[in-house]
């Protein structure tokens, strides 16, 4: 294991002879220099649109006729469309991302999915998530993994966190990482502050005195996560001057992750997620269900791109979704389940101003069983571009176990 | 008279009368502490004494014959759970129609061109929906209320333990509906069984060929009776359009099981049963999957059963791990895969070290695992002995595996409600708590179910969530559950008295010096009795030697 590799090379080597149980070693690894890192680590943060985003009116191939025969009543109208390359465009409510393209810092990869091929949204956001499509009993995320096993990164609590009330799957694992519903609730809770520091006090001094093995090297870690937010103080917390984030859970969320990116807290995988897009019935076209949607999802983006400004140089954004839609509309107005989808690359490392991927088309001969865009590119491969050419994780190999991972095969979408 | 008054009255008696500090040792202590903090999710106010004079083995001989224990008090429990009146049949009919209601409100919204919201649906759920979702809402708590509630403790620990092993998770589709009854028949009634029986009942049971995709599973090419005379029928009657017929008939065909799927096949190799060690290939899996198509699920007239369905089924030669299964078999061949895989030196050994790691440690000694499996191949895996084997093990009772495993979010939650002799009620609160420590009943997605191991409970914001529930609990301000301390541990001006009290009844002895230093010098600064037991008490459950188990 490499966290065992990294602790021996820490110089330390001399614990390991007393004979502690090999757990604690493992975790003693990550409790090293609990110390504010210094600014220009490099940030992950993965955006899950659970419930299968519409790919194809998320980012249009307006220049595709098949795209327009099929969808009679749902297409966004050319016109709409924020056209990006002649071919494809945005759809109009992520206008706010275009400037973004304009300054080549957001890329999209078209036509990227599963091999798996699976309609169950819930297999299909496992197989994502685990990063081993196919195989279900992978206990562990790819994020958490990726942390498992790249431990050049200087470890702080706030290493991975999770936006929401329980750990996703994608970040689960042996290596330590946050769920947070809310930044400013972490911690001891109590009406007064007085009363929440001798809380805190009294439960640091009981772990320090009492606590062995991993208990005391994690409770050491949840006490300096609570200096260290205390510092930051959440709810004080103003986004750069003219950024609004859209309400609700998701731009609350976006805006959480900015804030700890800016306090150098550390942070180098994040995740959150936002739902809402399984639009079987009236989906819509440049306005309706999708578009309001859509039109968070930018927002939100959008915002977080500005707040950050010149921090974003270290930043890149992942947005996900476990499949696509069909190509056809149905009988509702809406789109049923299908296969590839769209993802958006965001951030300072990224070539942006092109759409990635080989695009296979929209005529039936070229359909994924006759009815759903085609999957051109492993979302292994993207995932995996991404932590190699971004994060610098050192091996995939452990990371995507099962898979064969190959430059050849990338799309290109990091510099 | 306020009931309290004799039983404070009672309990400051027995403190009062009792050297605390002396007691404390005596192996017949130690034993009951063990095992009621292995075998029960910890014990109760009075409890380790009362093992202690009875003697942990005798105790030990009455958890394993559940059958002989009173249960009334929780039978009583039991009953305020509505959903336990609902058969199978009563939940997947509602939730059929509620489904079928929901897709034609869509329909007649797509005909208006109304463009709803999933918020503007929320709101229109209808009375059914909620129904359904109150019904859902109480499964996660009866686990708490049985688990901190019957006195047949050691079988409530084996059913949270089958229920992990052949995990199934509550919100993937009809599993919505199917899991409660998952629950009472299959995993319930067999957790002290024989695994055979267990193995098998959860093989047929609608809710895990859902979870695992068993039921789609067909023989490749294998189409169903019947089917395309009904779709040129739709053809011919075409009155709504050709577009429309078209688009039905590309639903119905994307519906269609399309071949083997592999999934349970695997699981039931890798997890149920031999284990992911055991050697076997890829055509293993593929061939045990082979041998299982056809076990599927009926939903005529919305009442969801198991069936099988010859038409899906592969009648060809297989073999697993060596076993030649003849061609021309149908569902026998299943039946006879099951018996073998039950009875399989692999699963005796896989099992039997879940067992161990369950009881025992994370890292469970060879030896405990051999006792079982010994105690297995004796018994033809007769759950009782083979637990009975695990407890005779030196290695359960060994010094350096006392009090060393962590407790997952649900022993912790119900060895803190059971410590202060509270009683949940019947509303979600607490098991919105385990979940808020991160172990939503019954929603761990994996077909691993959640592990047994401290690596995956023990990080930063759990720890800090476990000592805030403490303090929630110790102030009577935790939803779904009344705490009177005064029963437990009566407030007092003494400061050491009441540090002894927390150290019985609470933390049942194991207090360590530093914590009562810790403790007593917080305690010392808060003036009012009442908040100073609250303090003790909350930072006693809250604190590092009641994580451990």
């Amino acid at each position: 294991m490499i966290s065992r590799r990294f602790f021996l090379r820490s110089g330390t080597l001399a614990l390991a002879s007393f004979g502690l149980d090999p757990l604690f070693l493992d975790r003693a690894a990550y409790a090293i220099t609990p110390l504010r890192t210094s600014a220009g680590g490099k940030t992950l943060v993965c955006l899950f649109q659970r419930g299968a985003v519409d790919g194809l009116n998320m980012v249009v191939p307006h220049g595709d006729s098949a795209y327009y025969r099929d969808r009679p009543r749902i297409a966004v109208p050319r016109q709409s469309v924020v056209d990006l390359d002649g071919h494809f465009g945005l759809h109009p409510e992520l206008a706010a991302l275009k400037p973004l393209w304009d300054n080549r810092s957001l890329a999209v990869v078209h036509a990227v999915g599963s091999p798996d091929t699976t309609r169950s949204h819930f297999d299909a956001q496992d197989y994502m998530e685990t990063g081993t499509p196919g195989v279900k009993s992978t206990t562990d995320g790819w994020l958490n993994r990726y942390c498992q096993h790249n431990h050049e990164h200087q470890e702080t609590p706030f290493r991975a966190v999770a936006f929401g009330p329980q750990l996703p799957r994608i970040m689960g694992g042996t290596a330590p990482s946050l769920a947070i519903d809310d930044l400013k609730a972490f911690g001891l809770q109590a009406g007064r502050p007085e009363t929440r520091d001798k809380l805190t006090r009294a439960f640091e001094s009981l772990y320090q005195g009492s606590a062995t093995g991993m208990l005391a090297s994690t409770s050491e870690e949840s006490f300096e996560a609570v200096r260290m937010l205390e510092e930051v103080n959440p709810a004080q917390y103003r986004p750069a001057a003219g950024v609004e984030y859209p309400r609700g859970n998701f731009g609350q969320s976006l805006m959480q992750i900015a804030q700890l990116i800016k306090a150098n807290m550390g942070l180098e995988v994040a995740f959150a997620d936002i739902g809402g897009w399984d639009t079987h019935v009236n989906q819509g076209a440049a306005d309706g269900q999708l578009a309001n949607r859509l039109r968070e999802f930018g927002q939100g983006m959008a915002a977080f791109s500005s707040d950050l400004g010149e921090r974003m140089a270290d930043v890149v954004v992942l947005t996900m979704s476990e499949f696509g839609r069909t190509v056809r509309e149905n009988g509702n107005r809406g789109t049923d389940h299908g296969h590839a989808t769209a993802m958006m690359v965001m951030g300072g490392s990224v070539d942006g101003g092109r759409v990635y991927g080989r695009w296979p088309g929209l005529d039936e001969a070229n359909l994924h069983q006759g009815r759903d865009l085609a999957v051109t590119t492993d979302f292994r491969d993207l995932f995996g571009e991404v932590l190699l050419g971004h994060l610098g994780a050192a091996d995939l190999g452990p990371i995507f176990p099962g898979y064969q991972l190959d430059r050849r095969r990338f799309t290109g979408v990091i510099r | 008279m306020h009931p309290c008054l004799t039983f404070c009255a009672l309990t400051a008696v027995l403190l009062a009368v009792r050297p605390l500090q002396a007691q404390q040792s005596t192996p017949a202590v130690d034993s009951a502490v063990h095992v009621l903090s292995r075998l029960a999710y910890g014990p109760l106010p009075g409890q380790v004494d009362r093992v202690a004079q009875e003697g942990a083995w005798h105790w030990i001989d009455r958890q394993l014959r559940p059958e002989d224990i009173d249960n009334r008090i929780l039978e009583h429990r039991e009953s305020q759970f509505s959903v336990l009146d609902y058969s199978r049949d009563d939940l997947a009919g509602a939730f059929l129609a509620f489904q079928r209601q929901r897709r034609e409100r869509q329909r007649a919204m797509a005909q208006r061109g109304d463009s709803a919201t999933s918020r503007d649906q929320g709101r229109r759920m209808s009375s059914s929906g909620r129904e359904l979702r109150q019904l859902r809402g109480q499964v996660g708590q009866l686990v708490v209320v049985r688990a901190s509630t019957s006195n047949r403790q050691l079988e409530e620990v084996m059913i949270d333990f089958w229920a992990n092993h052949f995990n199934v998770y509550f919100a993937k589709g009809l599993d919505r509906v199917l899991l409660p009854h998952y629950i009472e028949e299959t995993i319930r009634p067999n957790a002290m069984g024989r695994f055979e029986d267990l193995l098998r009942a959860t093989a047929r049971d609608p809710a895990m060929l859902f979870y695992l995709d068993n039921m789609q599973s067909v023989a490749p090419g294998a189409r169903p009776p019947g089917l395309d005379r009904r779709l040129m029928r739709m053809s011919r009657n075409a009155q709504r359009g050709a577009a429309s017929v078209d688009s039905m008939r590309r639903r119905i065909e994307a519906r269609i099981p399309k071949g083997l799927n592999e999934n349970y096949a695997r699981e039931l190799l890798e997890l149920h049963t031999v284990g992911v060690d055991a050697g076997y290939t890829q055509e293993d899996v593929i061939d045990v999957a082979r041998i299982l198509t056809g076990w599927s699920i009926s939903r005529r007239d919305d009442r969801v059963r198991f069936q099988f369905n010859e038409w899906a089924h592969d009648r060809d030669e297989k073999t697993v791990l060596g076993y030649r299964f003849p061609p021309g078999k149908n569902q026998d061949e299943g039946e006879r895969l099951l018996t073998m895989l039950a009875n399989h030196p692999a699963t005796m050994h896989h099992v039997s070290g879940k067992l161990c790691t369950r009881f025992v440690s994370d890292t469970p000694a060879p030896g405990c695992v051999d006792a079982a499996v010994s105690a297995w191949r004796r018994t033809d895996g007769d759950i009782r002995m083979v637990l009975r084997a695990i407890f005779s093990a030196p290695d359960f009772w060994a010094a350096a595996h006392r009090g060393t495993k962590v407790k997952t979010p649900l022993e912790f939650t119900v060895s803190a409600v059971r410590s202060v002799g509270a009683t949940p009620r019947d509303g979600p609160g607490m098991s919105r708590v385990v979940a808020k420590l991160g172990q939503p009943l019954y929603l761990e997605a994996a077909p691993t179910g959640y592990p047994e191991t401290q690596e995956y409970w023990v990080n930063s914001g759990a720890l800090l969530n476990r000592m805030n529930v403490a303090m929630a609990l110790a102030s009577n301000k935790l939803p779904g559950i009344t705490v009177d301390l005064d029963a437990v541990v009566p407030a007092s001006d003494d400061i050491d008295a009441l540090i002894d009290a927390v150290d019985d009844r609470i933390l049942a002895g194991q207090m360590t010096q530093r914590t009562r230093e810790v403790i007593r010098r917080e305690l010392e600064d808060v003036a009012d009795p009442a908040d100073r037991r609250m303090l003790a008490v909350g930072l006693a459950i809250g604190g590092p030697e009641f994580q451990r188990q």
